[in-house]
């Protein structure tokens, strides 16, 4: 009897162990939440990049997001806490080539400060619709041939088309964090937060290099181009 | 039919030594080849896999699933290498004389290993899937620790779906085998007069292949997990990363065996039947055990192509479920549901057979309509195989197909009804000993028809189309499947296990199990009918705020439902483990065949085949005998207590 005991605590407590393990490695894995930079008057600045190949472990092909954390080192997380009802300074920059959109509505920029976003390109060689460079230019529609991703945030109706650079442009980043010296575009926009809350955000453009139709793999997996807004 | 008398090389042979035991063929070795052939194969389909770039692809995923394929096909090599499964062919190549007779002994070794003893087998597979039974069941208990939340808190969000997806296929594939595997090859060749079964080394492979489906199905959480839920939707199977192939290897492999072990009951029951065992005496559990084994014979073949057709979408480069390339995601559905629902059925017959197996011998009267609930039963599953299109309603299919399916799917109700009939004519003005089995048949009949009633509105397309998608469907098929089968599961299990282990259980924790989990079940999915008609939505951690009240409270509800089942499985572990009160030849004083014979059962069943004399059913008529059991002499109604 005593040592069926054992045996069955044994047993017990291996089970539970196993059950540990599988919560801590599986159900709890993932990226974690970066917080935004607070501003003295309590705005919040978010400082995002978005790179055409992740170039590290476990998926160097990847299209991915990167945030900049308080300490200014770049976190390869697409899950950032904001504050509650607050002005959120965004800068993205973006090192990923255009792909164009499949739905020009897209083209819009909704739900920031004054409808509109602001467009500098660095580096790049020449746009592929063969319009002059971007110079710190205020736009509330792009040309839908010119965006790389969007950054939308469905329950705040908050989008805003990334510009992507010219295909013809050979000073390309292939591993992230990339420096500033690669080509890039940049886009700025504040939008508000609303009351506290997990808003889920995504790409919108079908960029997961191949995959089915563009979608699945970096489109459907949190930290790579889908995240959340923990607003709290 | 087999020889009659006891064959001199059918006794329990000595057991091996303990060293001998370890170094022969068994599940150490199966795991560590199967690693090995894992590894093998992954650097094989690593090899093949780099010729095919991924932009050639138009199913192509990004990543290596020729090697991780591959590599999971290499481990089932493995495995079955390391359990000994190939040494028959082997042998038989090399001239060797056939035995019937492997791995039976009486060392524990025998539970570990390639055994045709059927009773081990089913044994086996008890403890296998009661395991990824408790597996599946804790994943349920994290879907609804996350869903006290209205927002995605406890668990990274993109780990949601893959949790939902887990739970669903185990549950689905394990319960597939949860009847037809302990019980179906426990009791069938007992209940039929025969030794063994038809093919007993294709018995065990089923066995062994389930626990492997079980174990690759959880390594999708170490290849990224996957977002299709059980039903695997293409075009997302497609596009989904790479473990949705654990799920595809895995539900093949339940496939396979569902229909190895479909065939296996078939032949078992078509030849093997002892004289006297007319198809008119027949226990109504065959009968259950025959219509399940026809649905998984014809209806898994179809579900095991489907499958290798995405994973050849998904490797190398076919197009079956593509529509860019003149494929079509459609054709998913139609092929995985021609399989899916015949699988509702195959989870619902057991049942049935379970509680009208049970219900004559505790309301001491004839089953009622034996005829009509075989007939019943064949009618379900004929029908079975014409209404799959109802799960289409929503998914475009040709909207004058939808009445069609409509109907069929509302006529269904009707044989079904028979089981019900039968029942409640067993049940009528019957002395009803409330045993523990008992209630958990007659609590059977209330769940059912709370599922079968609910299913009316989703077989009716315009109620569908608004309950569509949403915990409203959760609700209905919980109450079909776990307020069906689970609960006849139950009850099969603590009427059974006396015989199949010897032991006793306990009857009062049987009792605290059963009301604890009826009332709780209950409590857990009946306000999820509200939550689905209020607009809950299945598979999405996020939900409406309004609905964070009802969440939390069946949320507080479902864990109460997960302590009963600890209650059971204290219940198990102090009954078999601790405490082993033997049990008597015929607790319940049954008149079926395999209560006439001795606790714990000979290895080989029967000195000699038994002729049958009588139907199992027939309490109230004293003088009928049942069985001749030739030297031991007739066991008469009288003597089981009628």
């Amino acid at each position: 009897m005593r040592v069926r005991l054992l045996a069955v605590a044994a047993t017990f407590a291996a089970l539970i162990a196993l059950v540990a393990v599988y919560v801590v490695y599986f159900l709890e894995s993932g990226p974690p939440a970066v917080a935004a930079v607070i501003n003295r008057d309590g705005s919040a600045s978010l400082t995002l990049q978005v790179v055409g190949s992740y170039g590290n472990h476990p998926f160097p092909d990847w299209v991915s997001y990167l945030v900049k954390d308080p300490s200014g080192k770049w976190r390869h997380t697409t899950i950032w806490k904001l504050p509650a009802h607050e002005l959120v300074h965004v800068t993205v920059y973006q090192f990923d080539s255009q792909t164009g959109l499949r739905n020009n509505f897209l083209a819009q920029v909704r739900g920031t400060v004054g409808g509109v976003a602001t467009y500098t390109d660095v580096g790049n060689t020449g746009k592929g619709s063969g319009l002059p460079p971007y110079n710190n230019t205020s736009l509330s529609v792009i040309p839908p041939s010119e965006p790389a991703h969007t950054f939308t945030v469905p329950d705040l109706d908050l989008s805003v088309p990334l510009v992507g650079i010219s295909d013809s442009t050979s000073n390309v980043c292939a591993v992230a964090p990339c420096p500033m010296h690669f080509a890039h575009t940049t886009i700025s926009f504040s939008f508000r937060t609303p009351g506290a809350g997990t808003y889920r955000w995504q790409c919108f453009v079908p960029c997961a290099f191949a995959f089915l139709y563009g979608f699945g793999g970096p489109m459907q997996t949190i930290g790579y181009m889908d995240g959340l807004l923990e607003v709290a | 039919m087999e020889s009659a008398a006891l064959p001199v090389n059918r006794s329990k042979g000595a057991a091996p030594s303990f060293l001998g035991q370890l170094l022969g063929f068994n599940v150490i070795w199966a795991v560590a080849f199967a690693i090995v052939g894992y590894i093998v194969a992954h650097w094989l389909g690593g090899k093949i896999g780099a010729n095919i770039a991924a932009e050639q692809n138009p199913g192509g995923t990004d990543q290596d699933d020729i090697a991780i394929l591959l590599g999971l096909f290499g481990s089932i090599i493995g495995w079955m290498l390391g359990l000994g499964f190939f040494n028959y062919p082997l042998k038989r190549m090399l001239g060797r004389a056939p035995s019937l007779h492997e791995g039976v002994d009486s060392s524990t070794w025998r539970y570990f290993r390639l055994c045709t003893d059927h009773k081990v087998v089913a044994m086996q597979y008890l403890v296998a899937t009661l395991f990824f039974f408790f597996v599946a069941g804790l994943n349920a208990m994290f879907i609804r620790t996350e869903l006290t939340s209205s927002n995605a808190t406890l668990f990274p969000a993109g780990n949601y779906l893959t949790l939902v997806g887990l739970h669903g296929t185990m549950m689905l594939t394990m319960m597939s085998a949860g009847v037809i595997g302990p019980l179906g090859n426990w009791l069938v060749p007992i209940m039929i007069g025969s030794r063994r079964m038809a093919f007993p080394r294709i018995e065990s492979l089923t066995m062994w292949l389930t626990v492997l489906a079980g174990f690759v199905l959880l390594s999708a959480t170490l290849l990224g997990g996957f977002p299709t839920g059980w039903t695997g939707y293409a075009p997302l199977a497609d596009q989904a990363r790479a473990g949705i192939d654990s799920y595809l290897v895995s539900f093949l492999l339940i496939g396979i065996a569902l229909v190895l072990v479909g065939i296996n009951i078939l032949v078992t029951v078509v030849t093997l039947r002892a004289p006297g065992m007319t198809w008119n005496r027949l226990p109504i559990f065959v009968w259950a055990m025959v219509t399940t084994s026809i649905l998984a014979v014809l209806a898994a073949p179809v579900l095991a192509a489907a499958l290798y057709m995405v994973m050849s979408d998904r490797s190398i480069e076919s197009t079956f479920f593509i529509s860019s390339s003149g494929g079509s995601p459609l054709l998913w559905d139609e092929l995985f549901w021609f399989f899916g629902h015949p699988e509702v059925y195959i989870l619902a017959l057991p049942g049935f057979g379970i509680v009208l197996e049970i219900l004559p011998v505790f309301a001491r009267k004839p089953l009622w309509g034996y005829r009509m609930a075989v007939a019943g039963m064949f009618g379900v599953a004929l029908m079975s195989f014409m209404v799959w299109q109802h799960h289409l309603f929503m998914s475009g299919i040709n909207a004058n197909l939808r009445p069609f399916y409509m109907f069929t799917t509302e006529l269904i109700s009707i044989p079904t009804g028979l089981i019900f009939l039968n029942g409640f004519g067993t049940l009528w003005k019957a002395k009803i000993r409330f045993t523990v089995p008992m209630l958990f048949c007659l609590a059977f009949f209330f769940n059912f028809l709370i599922g079968g009633l609910s299913g009316v509105f989703l077989s009716d397309v315009t109620s569908d189309v608004v309950t569509h998608g949403s915990f409203f469907v959760m609700a209905h098929f919980h109450y079909t499947i776990m307020g069906g089968l689970v609960f006849a599961l139950m009850g099969g299990i603590y009427y059974w296990l006396p015989k199949m282990t010897g032991y006793t259980i306990n009857q009062a924790l049987g009792k605290l199990h059963f009301w604890t989990m009826f009332i709780f079940f209950n409590l857990t999915f009946f306000p999820l009918f509200a939550a689905g008609m209020l607009g809950m939505p299945r598979r999405v951690s996020s939900y409406n705020a309004s609905l964070h009240t009802l969440n939390v409270f069946v949320s507080i509800m479902a864990f109460c439902l997960g302590l009963s089942m600890l209650i059971f499985l204290g219940n198990l572990v102090w009954s078999l483990v601790l405490k082993r009160e033997r049990a008597s030849d015929n607790p319940w004083h049954s008149k079926s065949l395999e209560w006439q014979i001795p606790t714990p059962v000979p290895s080989y069943n029967f000195e000699q085949i038994p002729t049958i004399t009588g139907d199992p059913y027939g309490y109230g008529l004293p003088e009928a005998p049942v069985v001749d059991f030739g030297r031991r002499g007739a066991v008469a109604a009288g003597e089981a207590g009628a």
